[in-house]
Order: structure tokens, then sequence, then C-alpha cells
């Protein structure tokens, strides 16, 4: 046999047609400035920010317009142009949220943003109030601020920082492109990191379908300025969920993460590539995170690219600069298909989470409602945890929800593989959601009586 | 500005789903049994073959009505009632009459799977089940209805029965069940081929293994529970002085790779399937060489069924760092 076997998490997983093709070769191509942008206060994990713009005021792109307070992030403006009346919009999870609303206005493109010529010597907290200030958050999909992230509890001890370039979800291409086209940012992003939570070495984990991009990011590792930490790209199995913190750290460590428990708990922290070079371009020129890379994709979109576009765009004019949705799209997914949400319409606005955007025809799971559990056990094999969607999903129907914690409905991070390898069609993250709301909700009037 | 779509779906997450459904794996589970079924038809003549019929009517008839009861849609599509029906007709005498077919299918549906709680809710494997039912019914045809093999529809309905070798093995030894294997010329290829006195369906091994085979490739089926069935078989007639032919004869491949394996009534994980798959030989073996029966690995799968709870129980998958554990 020629070939190694790579390393990969434990057990479970799934093989879904990756999809990739349309974008995986098409380079990163900017949208044009748009004519408004919806800015939502509320983009991350944490407080909503707090505006600091009033209507009628000229902002310039890169101007911060929104505090964020003691556990969120601030806002910056992504385009120039004047502030609207501060109102309501659209937000692809909530249904209505305020938002700083910018219509384009004639004005400097960009406020200048210099080099900090002291970059490579700065201390951590200065590095982490760079981070904070920046406005950057978890952009792998998760958007919890990566300055809280970063401020370790004083008994947690980080010495390995891996990050994450696995993008294991199904026709997302976004953090692959952004490897190829910014390796230097995002090798010495992971280097700052690693400095920052004190870790002794870099691992870059990517899935073995993109190669291409460790070649890119073994260039950068080997001319970077920021020296005295080893950062090493480890290639891994193509399987899902690769890209999830606790498969990704067992994959590249061989350390095992505790279910419900971080992955600091093994000395690991975890950031995505994409957040690595934001928070390069936050910690020498002070830059905030103005714009991200999103894979626009799928059977539904004429021209699929990987996208990047300013934050605030309204996800229409995206679609439109790949050539437009075909009437025949059924499910407009915001992020991968596997954990991605399906939004109800595209004027929303592109916020930092937002890594794909999926356009699919035809018919989709569920649609035909679906049938009863034959305890095939595909559910349990493909779980990545050991859990038993199949006996958590007949309790739940049995209306026996509190019945589940046994079966592991506690520690589902619902990527889906259940779901996706059931023949029943049945919604097993969904039933895993109800086990939980269920079971939090009965410890919550535990704890109260 | 585009996103002019219409008819947006919302549902949650995934949004991809394999290539997999209920009706596809029943009905592949269905067409992997046809050759051994009609293999059986075309040795022991036009009986077998009404029987089969009739068990599969009786099946579809019985899950039809209730699902009519219940007003559920399309109670056939997902093909659970023919493979129950299938099944069923497999396991019997070929010269059983063809209504009794009938009645040991109804009471797989309508008692052994509805009353239960439907498709995925019975205790007991149904066929298995409706052919037990049917053993304390009409006694006399379920033991007495064995044909001679014959190549072709050629058996005319004259009541003429033969013994099946593990009958003539209980009763009058190694070498005269030997002597009933002579239709294929060597006893061997009699038994291997399916040209011997047996249940409908059981009797060739080579297309029973074929039809396993594309289960295993379709990874419908794997082969823990089976290879178990035959390990403990093996290991219960180690010493009767004819494991090899026990291991030939009867339902045994039937029942280990088409019954044992049923999803339903068998244990969710390896180990539990392992368990249950060697209890199901060991108690196959210890009823044909110690028990009342020639065959055994009907009653085996039904005792086991009912151990599959606990078996679940017991054996659970192994969770991946529970909360609070050190790695």
């Amino acid at each position: 046999m020629a070939h190694v076997t790579l390393p990969t998490f434990g057990r479970g997983g799934i093989h879904p047609e990756p999809h990739k093709e349309a974008t995986a070769g098409k380079p990163i191509e900017s949208l044009p400035a748009p004519h408004e942008v919806w800015l939502p206060l509320h983009q991350h994990l944490g407080e909503p920010a707090t505006p600091i713009v009033k209507k009628g005021d000229l902002v310039v792109r890169g101007q911060k317009i929104a505090e964020g307070g003691a556990t969120g992030v601030p806002l910056h403006a992504t385009i120039t142009g004047k502030v609207k009346p501060l109102d309501k919009r659209p937000h692809p999870t909530d249904v209505l949220a305020p938002a700083i609303v910018i219509a384009r206005a004639d004005g400097p493109e960009e406020l200048e943003f210099p080099e900090d010529p002291a970059w490579t010597s700065l201390g951590r907290d200065e590095m982490i109030a760079r981070v904070r200030e920046a406005g950057i958050v978890g952009l792998g999909g998760a958007a919890f601020p990566t300055w809280r992230k970063l401020m370790l509890p004083p008994r947690v001890k980080v010495d390995t920082l891996v990050v994450n370039g696995a993008e294991c979800e199904p026709y997302l291409t976004a953090d692959f492109r952004t490897m190829i086209a910014h390796p230097r940012e995002i090798v010495d992003g992971a280097l700052l990191l690693a400095r920052i939570v004190g870790a002794e070495r870099v691992l870059i984990g990517i899935e073995h379908d993109k190669l291409e991009a460790k070649w890119w990011l073994d260039q950068a590792i080997g001319t970077t300025a920021l020296e005295g930490i080893p950062v090493r790209v480890q290639p891994v199995q193509v399987r899902y969920p690769q890209g999830a913190e606790r498969q990704l750290v067992q994959a590249v460590t061989g350390r095992v993460v505790p279910a419900r428990a971080l992955p600091t708990a093994v000395g690991v922290l975890v950031q995505n590539v994409a957040t690595a070079a934001a928070v390069y371009e936050a910690v020498r020129f002070r830059r905030p995170l103005l714009d991200r890379v999103l894979t626009v994709t799928g059977p539904g979109v004429a021209r699929p690219r990987n996208v990047r576009a300013p934050l605030g765009t309204l996800l229409g004019e995206i679609v439109a600069f790949c050539g437009g949705a075909s009437p025949d799209v059924t499910r407009i997914v915001a992020g991968g298909p596997m954990m991605g949400r399906a939004l109800p319409r595209l004027d929303l606005p592109l916020v930092k989470g937002m890594n794909g955007l999926v356009l699919l025809t035809g018919k989709g799971p569920f649609e035909d409602g679906y049938g009863p559990c034959i305890h095939c056990a595909r559910c349990i094999e493909a779980c990545p945890l050991g859990l038993e969607p199949d006996a958590v999903s007949v309790r739940v129907e049995a209306g026996r929800p509190l019945e589940t914690e046994p079966y592991g409905a506690l520690d589902c991070y619902e990527c889906g593989s259940c779901s996706y390898s059931c023949p029943a069609g049945r919604p097993l993250v969904q039933f895993m959601q109800v086990a939980k709301a269920s079971l939090r909700r009965q410890a919550a009037l535990r704890a109260a009586s | 500005m585009s996103g002019g779509a219409r008819e947006l779906v919302l549902s949650p997450g995934p949004h991809l789903h394999a290539d997999v459904s209920t009706s596809r794996i029943m009905w592949t589970v269905n067409a992997a049994l046809a050759p051994a079924a009609l293999w059986g038809a075309f040795v022991f003549g036009w009986n077998a073959l009404a029987v089969i019929a009739a068990a599969i009517a009786g099946a579809a008839g019985s899950e039809w009505l209730v699902a009519r009861w219940q007003k559920r849609p399309h109670p056939l599509r997902d093909g659970s009632a023919v493979c129950t029906g299938l099944l069923l007709a497999m396991t019997l005498p070929p010269l059983v009459p063809w209504w009794t077919a009938v009645l040991g299918a109804a009471f797989a549906i309508l008692v052994v799977k509805a009353m239960f709680g439907g498709l995925g809710y019975n205790l007991f494997n149904p066929a298995l089940a409706g052919r037990a039912f049917m053993m304390a019914t009409f006694p006399l045809a379920m033991t007495a209805g064995w044909a001679a093999p014959r190549a072709g529809f050629t058996v005319a309905l004259d009541g003429l029965t033969t013994p099946t070798p593990l009958a003539v093995l209980k009763e009058q030894g190694l070498e005269a069940a030997f002597r009933t294997l002579t239709a294929a010329g060597s006893p061997w290829a009699s038994l291997v081929l399916g040209f011997r006195p047996g249940s409908i369906g059981e009797g060739s091994v080579v297309l029973l293994a074929l039809g396993a085979a594309v289960l295993v490739a379709r990874g419908i089926i794997r082969l823990t529970i089976p290879l178990a069935v035959l390990a403990g078989t093996a290991i219960a007639t180690a010493f009767s002085g004819a494991p090899l032919l026990h291991l030939l004869s009867g339902g045994l491949w039937l029942g280990a790779f088409f019954m044992a394996t049923d999803y339903v009534t068998a244990p969710t994980t390896r180990d539990g399937q392992l368990v249950f798959g060697l209890v199901i030989g060991l108690l196959t073996g210890l009823i044909r060489v110690f028990g009342g029966y020639p065959e055994g690995i009907c009653y085996a799968i039904l005792i086991a069924n009912t151990l599959t709870p606990a078996l679940n129980l017991w054996f659970r998958p192994k969770r991946v760092a529970l909360a609070g554990t050190p790695s």
C-alpha cells in the first residue's frame, strides 16, 4: 500500500459527496462596494453592540460605529456612506433585529491602517485588546468573540494552538481559497495567537483533499518573521465532521476532549484559518474585520464563486454577483449544508459567522415526513461521540424526553451525521434538540426549587 | 436583485441525506431473497410457488388492512410486509396447504407486528412468529409436508412426502441422513445446491450466500450476527458427529443471514450482536442435538429476540470521553 494512513477522529463520521469541485479551483473574487449595508448590532455570541453614530453621520469604511460592551465586540462601517435611522432589519437568525444601515456616499474609500512597526513584540494584553477592538469573532461559523476565547481562566494551560483548515462541510471552499490566497496572514496570525495563549506549537489541520493549501502554508511557515514557535501543517482524513473542534483536536493531537468540555481542558485552543488571518490584520495594522470570504455555490447558483464581500451586504446582491439564483431553488442554506441554517429569503445581510451560501434545488430530506425507527443502528455508527440518536428519538416521540439523558442527548453538538444516515429520514438532530431543551429545563427547575 | 425564489423550504439541517431509505433496504432484501425462493419453487414444484404467493398476499393484505384502519398511506411501499410474507413462505414445507400460509402471514402481520406497534416496534421476528403459530395450529402439515426435490415444475400434488435430512438424522442416524441426499449426485452437492427435502427457501446455500453477499456489499447487513450464528451452531454440534451436516442443513443459512439480521429484532451494537448470534447458534445446535425437534433455528431466533432489549441495555456504544473523565 502506497498511502500512509492519515490521522482522524476515533469513531463515527460520514462521507457525504464533497461537491467542492464547482468552486475549489476558483480564486476569491471581491464584490464591488454595495449601495447599502445592514449591520446588525448582534452578529456574535455575547451582548449586542451599542451604536455610537446617529442618523445622518458620514462614516468611513473602517470606522467604529458601535461599542462591544463587556461581553461582545464592536462593529465597524464596512462601506463609506451616510448612517440611516437606526431601525430593525431582518437578520439571518432572528426575525427582526436592530441594525445600523449605511447608504453609500462619496468620501474616502477606507480609513488608513498603517503598520505598527512594533507588531512582532507586543504584549499579550495589547494583542488581545487589538483583537477585541477589531471586532473579530470565530469566522468558522460559531461567531464567538475571539478575545473572550483568548482570555484563558487562570488555571487553564494551553500548549497547542490548532488552526482549523479542515472545512469538512460539503460544498464550502472559502477556507481552502483563503489558505491559498493568504497563507502568510494565516501563519503569522496563528503565531500571534499562540503567543497570546502561551502555546508551544501550532498545528494547522487540513483535510487531505486540500493539499494545495499545504504547499502555500509551508512556504509561509518557512519565511515568517515570527520565530520561536514551531508550526506544522497536518493533513487529516477527509471525513465529516473532521472540522468540529473536538474531532480535529483528536486527529491532530491525539487528545480526546471530554464531552461538554472545551478543548482547553486538554491544553488545546482551536481557531479557524480565517480568524487567524483576521487576527494578523488586527495586530499588525489595527485593521478591523470589515469583509469576509464565503462560498456561494450549489446547483441553484448560475456561477458558483468564492466571494469576498463587505459585512452587511445583502445576500441577494452577493448571489446576483454569482449570476443569480435559478428559479427552482428550494433551499437557501447559510453555512454548510450539514449544519447550516435554511434562510427564508435573500434580503438578509451578510454577517460575520456566515462562511457559505448554498442554494439547493429539488427535494431535500424530511420533506415527505419520516418513518418509524427500524433500529438499523446507522445513526449509532455515524455518531462521532458514541451517542444513541435512535434511543433518544423514540423516547422523544413517545413523549418521554426526560428519559434521554443516558443515551447522550446533552453531549450532542448537532453535527447531523445521524440524520444524514437515517434510512427512515428521521430528523434525529431535532429530536436531540427537543431532548436537550427538556433536560435543561428540568435541570433549571430543579436548581430553582 | 435576484432572490425571487418561491416556496423555500425552511426545514432544519442537515440539508443533505445519504442515498438510503427504509423501502430501498427492504426491497433489496426481497430481491436478495428472490433467487433462493424461486429455486425452492423450481425444485419443489407448483405448490411451493402457491405457498410463496399466498404468504406474500396474506402479509400484504393484512398490512393493507391495518394501514386502512390507521389511515396510513402507502402501506406496502416500504416493502416490509412483502418481506415478512416472503420470509415466512421460505420457512414452510413445500406441501403445506396454501391457505395455511395466508393465516400464518396474517398472524405475523396483525398480531406479531401491528399489535406491538407496527414497523420498528415488534419484539419478535414476524415471519418466524408466524411460522411458530403454524407449527402450533397445523402441526401435521408443518411436520410432514416435505417434498422430494425434483428438477422442474413436475411435482404433482400426490401427497408423496419424504422426511428432511435433519429428521432422518435425528431418528435414524448419520448414515441414513446421508442416504437421503442423492438428488445431485454427492450428498455435499445436494446440500450446497439445495437438492434436498426441506423448507421452500432454505435449501440452496449457494443462492442464499449470493443474496447475503449482495446485502453485505450494499451495507445492509454486517456479518457479525450470521457468522456468530454459524459459529454457535458449530460449537453446539461439534460433538454430534456431523457438525458440517448441521451447518449445511435446515434453515440455518436463511435464518442466520436473513432473519437473525432483522434490524428491528436484533441488538444495535456489535458486541450485542455477537452475543445475540452466538446464543442463536448455540440454541439451534442444542435443539437439534438434544431437543424434541430436528430443526432449531426458528425457535432459537425467537428466544434470542426476547434478549434483544436486554442486550441493547448491556452492550452500549462506547461514549467518547464522557464529561469529567480524564483522557
